[in-house]
């Protein structure tokens, strides 16, 4: 539905994208960014997972605005449904502290982080921004999700059937690994 | 809009592949049904279930269509190919003959180690033919997912787990780059199919082409063990149940090379002044590296490690030949790599079965007590150094001829160094020779060696490949040249 929203203001394809899904994107990317942050900065571990849902839920967004109403809800499912409580699980089932612990913060490696950190932003907003800067997005009126599930059985038959086997054995050795004998 | 349209699949050129799958699931299934019992015949229905497959890949190869093309191009079944497959399904027999005694003997899951083995296997079997991204990543973590896990299969010991944890991070990290890199490249060219990609790439090139070749390159190079992404393999090949390892310096590795080969020669290749400094940069690395440091080991498996590395430098080299026959290559050097490192291998597990050790020192005397298992390992080491007319003489003479005939200016220095490191390697190799024939054996062992019956077949299948290859390359060369029209092949049937 919202995608439809921003559908209806979409723009020719000669001109700029349209204007509230720019500002969309943009407050979303800042969300995600701060959210993004905290994760590597936040000190309690779940916490730190909590905000990481900030950052993928950011990430659907992003989808949506695309008009991949599909891929959004596959990321919602997937990343906020599934994974991240399985990291809280993870952490509460386990040993493990969960509460504020301070040796989670390496102090002296931080200088080396945001070193990388701003060199890997540069090249790649660098190399990204040069490449694909002057291209415009389209709206499509195309229903995306017929045509992904389309490309599945048709184009991607066989590796949409290699997943499957791949799943099954990722199952049966994890339940190997974990069980206890 | 359009109707759905069923595709047409061609069930022959996918015969293979459904074979494998009905293994796994046999496998499976078996074990539900006979309980304990299961496990006196599971290792025999892998063993089986492989053979079986290389049926379909015989009849293919001796069909009147040997190039098949399906999904517009996105999965190719040709002569390449099914020589590849070929070497994926033999090198795993080969590990479920090694299996056998090993992981029966031990504190093992039997019906599942052979499940995951084979599921690995298929989707080697879908690489070898995949030519599109997403079929390339999919069969990469299909390979991939189960090699994690067999690492850390024997679950009480620490180094096991060490090993499974290693492998699977830096995996799962390599596996990030590459789709990032991937998705850089289809963000370019829109299409995801190879070809298309080449093509794209090839008319203009952009800041986001160059970053993305450098990480589909990065991401692979973990996999294939190269310098610098190479810090995963020794710890992970010593900790790993010795089978696995077989499994991981032979089958996984010759299929990250394959996944290369692929992506290189169907679409980088267009690309060529990004690729060569890149690619050059990481073969002059692994061959030296690995070279140097395989020098100082003094256990058998390490060595084995590091100069799989160093070999991994000698078949990544030719594809700065890529237009000059330097992929078919290294195509012949992954078949006679594996021959030779399987067998030798084989024949250090046979070893440690007495020994309880790898360590160099152990296999003084060997000679003298266990002459056959010297001869045998003496072959596959000189094979390894490249001596005439074993195994990889052929191989080192093929990425030497594609370097030299290229005559570029990287190609040039390369071959200097693979000459160079050749040198190197002949030490250490030889050095573990001159131990079994020279020196005395440890106190009380003067009884030979028992060698069960499997391990005893897999020391034979891998001998004879090492020697007959050597002695007579012919049609390993006939099968690793690819037709000279791909494009003109007919699609479907």
């Amino acid at each position: 539905m919202i995608a439809s929203l921003f559908a209806a203001q979409a723009c020719a394809p000669s001109e700029c994208f349209a204007v509230p899904a720019n500002i969309a994107f943009g407050i979303c990317a800042l969300l995600m960014i701060g959210a993004a942050i905290k994760v590597v900065t936040e000190t309690n571990i779940v916490h730190a997972a909590l905000y990481l849902v900030v950052v993928l839920a950011g990430v659907g967004v992003n989808y949506l605005i695309l008009q991949a109403e599909f891929l959004a809800v596959t990321q919602f499912l997937v990343y906020i449904g599934a994974i991240i409580v399985l990291f809280l699980f993870g952490i509460m089932l386990t040993r493990a502290p969960m509460g504020r612990s301070d040796d989670l913060d390496n102090a002296k490696l931080r200088p080396a982080g945001i070193g990388a950190a701003v060199m890997l932003l540069v090249v790649l907003g660098g190399a990204l921004l040069s490449s694909f800067g002057e291209t415009h997005l389209v709206f499509s009126t195309a229903n995306s999700t017929t045509a992904l599930s389309d490309a599945v059985f048709n184009q991607y038959l066989i590796p949409f059937e290699v997943v499957s086997v791949m799943l099954l054995a990722a199952l049966i050795g994890a339940i190997v690994l974990a069980r206890r004998d | 809009m359009p109707d759905f349209v069923a595709p047409t699949l061609d069930l022959h050129a996918l015969a293979p592949e459904f074979v494998l799958a009905g293994v796994v699931c046999v496998l499976l299934l078996l074990d539900v049904v006979l309980l304990d019992r299961a496990k006196a015949i599971v290792g025999s229905i892998a063993g089986l279930g492989l053979l079986g497959s290389l049926v379909p890949i015989l009849t293919l190869a001796t069909s009147d269509h040997p190039t098949r093309t399906m999904f517009g191009g996105s999965y190719v079944v040709d002569s390449t190919s099914l020589l590849l497959k070929a070497l994926f399904i033999v090198s795993a027999y080969v590990v479920v003959l090694l299996s056998t005694n090993y992981i029966g003997e031990g504190d093992y899951w039997e019906s599942e180690y052979y499940t995951l083995l084979v599921s690995s296997v298929l989707g080697m079997t879908v690489m070898a033919s995949a030519r599109d991204l997403i079929s390339i990543f999919v069969a990469l973590e299909l390979l991939s997912i189960p090699a994690y896990m067999l690492a850390a299969w024997s679950k009480r010991d620490g180094r096991s787990n060490e090993a499974g944890m290693k492998y699977y991070l830096m995996g799962v990290f390599a596996s990030a780059i590459l789709l990032y890199g991937m998705s850089l490249l289809y963000g370019w060219s829109g299409s995801t199919q190879l070809s298309e990609i080449g093509r794209a790439i090839g008319e203009k090139n952009s800041p986001a082409v160059t970053l993305g070749v450098v990480f589909v390159l990065v991401g692979f190079a973990f996999k294939v063990s190269a310098v610098p992404f190479h810090m995963w393999a020794p710890d992970t090949y010593e900790g790993a149940p010795t089978p696995v390892t077989a499994f991981l310096a032979v089958a996984s590795k010759a299929a990250g090379f394959v996944a290369l080969i692929q992506v290189i020669g169907q679409a980088l290749v267009l690309r060529m002044n990004v690729m060569i400094p890149v690619v050059a940069v990481l073969a002059a690395l692994s061959m030296t590296i690995g070279n140097l440091i395989a020098l100082r080991q003094t256990n058998v498996i390490r060595m084995l490690a590091y100069s799989g590395i160093a070999q991994a430098g000698f078949m990544l080299a030719p594809f700065v030949a890529s237009q000059y026959g330097g992929i078919d290559a290294i195509v012949i050097y992954l078949v006679l790599y594996a021959a030779t490192n399987l067998g030798a291998f084989a024949v250090v597990m046979a070893i440690a079965r007495r020994t309880r050790s790898a360590e160099i020192s152990s296999f003084g005397g060997l000679f003298s007590y266990s002459p056959g298992l010297a001869v045998a390992l003496s072959v596959f080491l000189a094979s390894f150094v490249g001596i005439p007319p074993l195994g990889i003489w052929y191989g080192k003479l093929s990425v030497m001829r594609a370097l030299i005939e290229s005559q570029g200016r990287w190609a040039t220095v390369l071959a200097i160094f693979v000459a160079l490191n050749t040198a190197i390697a002949a030490y250490y190799y030889l050095n573990v020779a001159k131990t079994m024939w020279f020196d005395d054996a440890p106190e009380g062992e003067s009884t030979p060696i028992k060698v069960p019956t499997s391990l005893r077949f897999a020391v034979g299948i891998a001998l004879v490949a090492t020697i007959a290859l050597g002695v007579y390359p012919g049609p390993l060369t006939d099968a690793a040249t690819p037709e000279a029209t791909p494009a003109a092949a007919p699609s479907g049937r």
